[in-house]
């Protein structure tokens, strides 16, 4: 009652508050990128006085363009890698249904919760026995592993969905399982794939942990890794550091911002509704 | 001290962010002989991987690595040295990947003590006293303190890092009436006076854990005969709630008590806060060693004291500073061990021990270098604190120890949840309980302290 | 295969059985088997077979024994637990917050999408930002001195009486935006006339939405938790690793289970003892599991329909 009778200026009100909440962080991190210290310190909330570039060429006098590369590479790959791999298992599990099916999706859905952590070590070894330290390859490999099981999940789930008429009616016409699953699957999975392709790309995006063990040369290190690195060194030039987390978040957040509609959309619309 | 621990150890990415941890490998038991002994010096086209960290506490070091050897492969024409100056995240994590994969660098930097141990007793290293004259390692500063084993040397000392420097700004004290002070009553006086004005006695940051080892090598080393009382209650004949090992942590307290640290200790990083004492917001800090001369030129010289550890003991470190020299040593999988230490050897000609000075301002790991020639009066004096060190405590404990034990601890009593009584009772509890997880820890400290 | 294309189709009962047709999914299940065994069957008989050993030799129960008894794994659990906690405030929050998005039709597009930005922000850079922030004397304090609730003021990280439960805060600033969008587009997408029904009988605000919105919601609003929960207990190592600098400190008033593990392993270099609290660890889980098994069979298959 009370907020309905406050109506449309409280409700105003609180959404402003939260956004400035949830704002606050991200304005801090861009203003003092391009404060100096002294203001930054001083005076953390206000405006730059004299908004200031150098931060920012500190930043790309280090590696940051290398990292970059190594995070679109390494991202851009096993995300795909993941969709492809993911939408072919989940076919393969909902259109040959054989005895056990649920069983074998009900433990790949448990992987899940395996904390990432506990795989590090032995994965470490094999890794380590392959001579893969420091490669792509681990790290994408070890990142479609960990991707797969939601993937395949939610995929398989929006599968079911699909009425039976539509696919027996492409059978009927002579179409391989192959060509059903282009011709009529693919072309009705487009919500489930976005909210796949966005949540496993912030996710690869962002991981940091596996990266930090694997990557061990500068030449390969992901974004994630580099900025922590590069934190520890700045550590004591907070508007440099800050600049360094501005250019972390940015292609993210330019994606975010020119994708916004497919990022929502993805995420909501069609997994999580069945559609 | 099988493969298997190495390979965690490599993941050792404690280095990653924390603290540090250590070394895998192999020693491939070499007869401890002179140098070249046991493999002529080879005469075709050799090429040897260096990986070293020190740029950060030692600028000029990238320089002075890089003539050296230049000057080195022009006396020998078929050798060919790379150099891979790695980050302080990345030493020992890319270290240990390299172990368990048993291919990487030849030659390899370690921090002394028990980083220098580690790795022989997970068998990444070769001992260079299987390759270095006994009469040439005798120059080395601080080898037999830190890095010997058994009677083998493990790794080759480079430079001294004097550990740790009290900064004092004599113009703060001024204003407020007071010396620099230099005992532990005075310094509790300084605390009282400043802390009633509301100025900061002491600088530091505890968050990312560091500094809480420092102020144990300083604090605890006053009140233990040697070394090998801390290795001794490691290994348990001695405990760490004894008078000479817990009665820094009542002295931690009372600094706590008088107000002697800035209030937001916990909250910030060590190197955040030193930066609060070169903004004449405190009176007193604590640097690297290495990094201290910066410290005093970027305050002015005229108004700063460089000193040690106010005194509580009257053991024989009181007032003494740490030393420990960080090093290199040689892998046990590197193909021209004899190389790598012939190299070493020239690291310490005369010529590269003044260079070394020169470039970096820092004092090179050899009593063959001419103190004479220091002429800046603050470097002189923390040479002169270096040369007659005292043993640097956190690295003769397991860095388990380290990190669990008095990281924490340090936090807890500075933030006053935790009694300095109640702090000592969980180190022992800890040590105690690392001697039941690493059944080799004992027999590890044991062949060290021989 | 192309002899069992009558079969074709998730409803249709297979009509022949033959060898073709039983391995007809295999090339299609095939990469991601291998994937999958790769990452997770092998690291998990690995991890199960060190945790019972010491040095390549059989230990029994040893290294569980020595785990259980370590004060501190049992403080990282119950880290993990008190975690749990934010999963409701998420909840509560999000719904809250959708329900007000969903009444207020003007300028929810751009509502939503700053609410939404915390969650594509990568943790090292709000490990960054937020140890800024948070210091005693940090911006944080500044803005609630300015605003004149100087009383309010922490040591938000550096108390270890509070560390845990800021970083509880952290992860709701992060988390909460996922599942505003999640409740909101699921709002939008309840037909109408659901809702004209209930304003027709004169149900206020809070009843309709009560007894609408969230009955609608259910099945989503438990995906939600569960997924959150599982957050909590696996997957919070990144944001205590960069707020507290891989220390969980003050002292040891934020270690979680996660880090536990970790620090075990890469810096006390116990592998054995990491791999005995990484098998709990997982056993705990399973409860999870076990929980979303039986949302899932409850809602009928896909969480949400």
């Amino acid at each position: 009652m009370l907020i309905q009778r406050l109506g449309a200026a409280s409700r105003h009100v609180v959404l402003v508050v939260m956004c400035v909440i949830a704002l606050g962080p991200g304005y801090l991190m861009v203003t003092g990128s391009l404060k100096s210290q002294a203001e930054f310190l001083g005076h953390p909330w206000a405006l730059p006085t004299s908004p200031d570039l150098e931060a920012y060429r500190t930043t790309f006098n280090d590696q940051f363009t290398r990292w970059l590369f190594n995070s679109v590479l390494v991202t851009s790959v096993a995300v795909l890698l993941t969709m492809v791999i993911a939408a072919l298992a989940a076919w393969g599990l909902v259109n040959w249904p054989f005895r056990g099916r649920d069983t074998v999706l009900g433990i790949t859905v448990s992987l899940m919760v395996v904390p990432p952590v506990v795989l590090l070590m032995p994965l470490f070894q094999v890794g380590a026995e392959l001579g893969w330290i420091s490669t792509y390859r681990i790290v994408i490999l070890v990142y479609v592993g960990l991707m797969l099981p939601f993937s395949i999940y939610l995929l398989a789930n929006f599968f079911r969905t699909i009425p039976a008429s539509l696919l027996e009616a492409a059978a009927l016409d002579g179409a391989s399982p192959f060509q059903v699953f282009r011709r009529i699957v693919l072309p009705l999975s487009g919500a489930p794939v976005a909210t796949l392709v966005v949540v496993n790309l912030l996710w690869a995006w962002n991981e940091l942990l596996l990266a930090l063990v694997f990557l061990q040369t500068d030449e390969k290190k992901t974004l994630m890794v580099g900025i922590t690195g590069f934190q520890s060194r700045y550590s004591l030039d907070i508007p440099t550091v800050m600049a360094g987390m501005v250019v972390a978040t940015l292609p993210l957040a330019a994606a975010y911002m020119f994708g916004q509609r497919y990022f929502i959309r993805g995420l909501t619309a069609g997994g999580l509704k069945g559609e | 001290m099988n493969a298997r621990r190495s390979v965690a150890a490599a993941l050792s990415a404690a280095a990653l962010l924390t603290t540090a941890a250590c070394g895998g490998g192999s020693s491939d038991g070499q007869s401890p002989e002179g140098a070249g002994s046991p493999q002529a010096f080879p005469t075709e086209d050799v090429t040897l991987t260096m990986w070293w960290w020190g740029e950060q506490e030692a600028p000029g070091a990238k320089q002075w690595l890089a003539d050296t050897v230049k000057a080195y492969e022009a006396k020998h024409s078929n050798i060919t040295i790379k150099t891979v100056l790695q980050t302080t995240d990345g030493l020992i994590p890319s270290f240990e990947a390299a172990a368990a994969a048993k291919q990487g660098p030849d030659i390899e930097y370690f921090w002394g003590g028990i980083y220098s141990q580690q790795p022989y007793w997970s068998e990444s290293i070769t001992p260079v006293s299987d390759y270095i004259p006994a009469d040439e390692l005798a120059h080395y500063t601080n080898a037999a303190l830190e890095d010997t084993y058994d009677g083998r040397t493990l790794t080759a000392p480079w430079y001294v890092n004097p550990q740790f420097p009290v900064l004092a700004r004599t113009d703060v004290l001024d204003e407020h009436g007071l010396e620099v002070p230099t005992t532990w009553d005075e310094l509790l006086n300084v605390c009282d006076v400043l802390s009633a004005d509301g100025v900061t006695t002491l600088a530091g940051g505890v968050k990312d854990g560091w500094f809480g080892g420092w102020l144990y090598s300083m604090l605890g080393a006053q009140s233990v005969a040697s070394k090998d009382d801390v290795t001794a209650a490691v290994r348990g004949d001695q405990s760490f709630t004894d008078p000479n090992h817990a009665e820094w942590w009542t002295r931690l307290e009372e600094t706590r008590e008088h107000g002697c640290w800035n209030d937001d200790i916990n909250s910030l990083e060590l190197y955040q806060a030193q930066q609060r004492w070169v903004d004449g917001d405190a009176a007193m800090t604590i640097t690297a060693g290495t990094d201290a001369p910066n410290f005093v030129e970027k305050v002015g010289a005229d108004k700063v004291t460089v000193t040690t550890m106010p005194t509580w003991g009257d053991g024989a470190y009181a007032g003494k500073m740490g030393t420990t020299s960080q090093t290199v040593g040689i892998t046990s999988w590197s193909k021209y061990p004899q190389v790598a230490a012939d190299f070493i050897m020239f690291m310490h000609t005369p010529d590269r021990l003044q260079a070394w000075y020169d470039q970096t301002g820092s004092l090179p790991a050899d009593d063959r270098f001419d103190m004479s020639k220091v002429g800046d009066p603050v470097k002189k004096q923390l040479f002169a604190y270096a040369a007659d060190g005292a043993p640097y405590l956190e690295n003769f404990i397991p860095s388990a120890l380290d990190s669990k034990a008095v990281f924490a601890g340090v936090q807890l009593v500075l933030q006053g949840s935790k009694s300095g009584e109640e702090a000592a009772a969980d180190m022992q509890a800890e040590a105690e309980r690392l001697r039941r997880t690493d059944r080799s820890l004992v027999d590890n400290f044991e062949g060290w302290t021989d | 295969m192309t002899t069992d294309v009558a079969t074709v189709g998730p409803a249709s009962r297979p009509v022949r059985r033959g060898l073709a047709h039983r391995l007809g999914p295999l090339p299609w299940v095939a990469p991601a088997a291998l994937a999958i065994l790769f990452v997770f069957a092998y690291s998990m008989f690995e991890l199960v077979r060190q945790s019972f050993q010491y040095d390549d030799a059989w230990v029994g129960f040893e290294n569980f024994s020595l785990v259980l008894t370590d004060p501190l794994f049992r403080t990282a659990i119950w880290h993990n637990t008190l975690l749990l906690v934010a999963v409701p405030v998420l909840v509560v929050l999000a719904l809250s917050v959708a329900v007000v998005l969903y009444e207020t039709r003007r300028g929810v597009v751009a509502y939503r999408a700053i609410l939404f930005l915390p969650y594509i922000l990568p943790i090292p850079v709000i490990g960054v930002v937020f140890g800024q922030l948070l210091q005693l004397n940090g911006a944080l304090n500044g803005a609630l001195d300015g605003l004149g609730l100087g009383s309010v003021t922490q040591d938000w990280l550096g108390n270890p009486q509070l560390a845990l439960w800021t970083m509880g805060g952290v992860i709701v600033w992060k988390e909460v935006g996922f599942g505003i969008v999640l409740f909101l587009a699921r709002m939008m997408s309840l037909p109408e006339d659901v809702y004209e029904s209930a304003r027709l009988d004169g149900a206020g605000f809070f009843r309709m939405h009560w007894h609408v919105t969230i009955p609608q919601m259910r099945p989503l609003v438990v995906f939600y938790v569960i997924s959150e929960a599982i957050v909590m207990v696996s997957w919070v190592f990144n944001y205590v690793f960069v707020m507290t600098n891989g220390q969980g400190g003050p002292g040891t008033s934020t270690v979680v289970t996660e880090l536990y593990i970790y620090r075990t392993a890469f810096q006390d270099q116990a592998p054995e003892l990491a791999s005995a609290a990484a098998v709990l660890l997982f056993l705990s889980t399973l409860v999870l599991i076990v929980g979303f098994f039986r949302v899932q069979r409850a809602e009928g298959g896909t969480f949400g329909d």
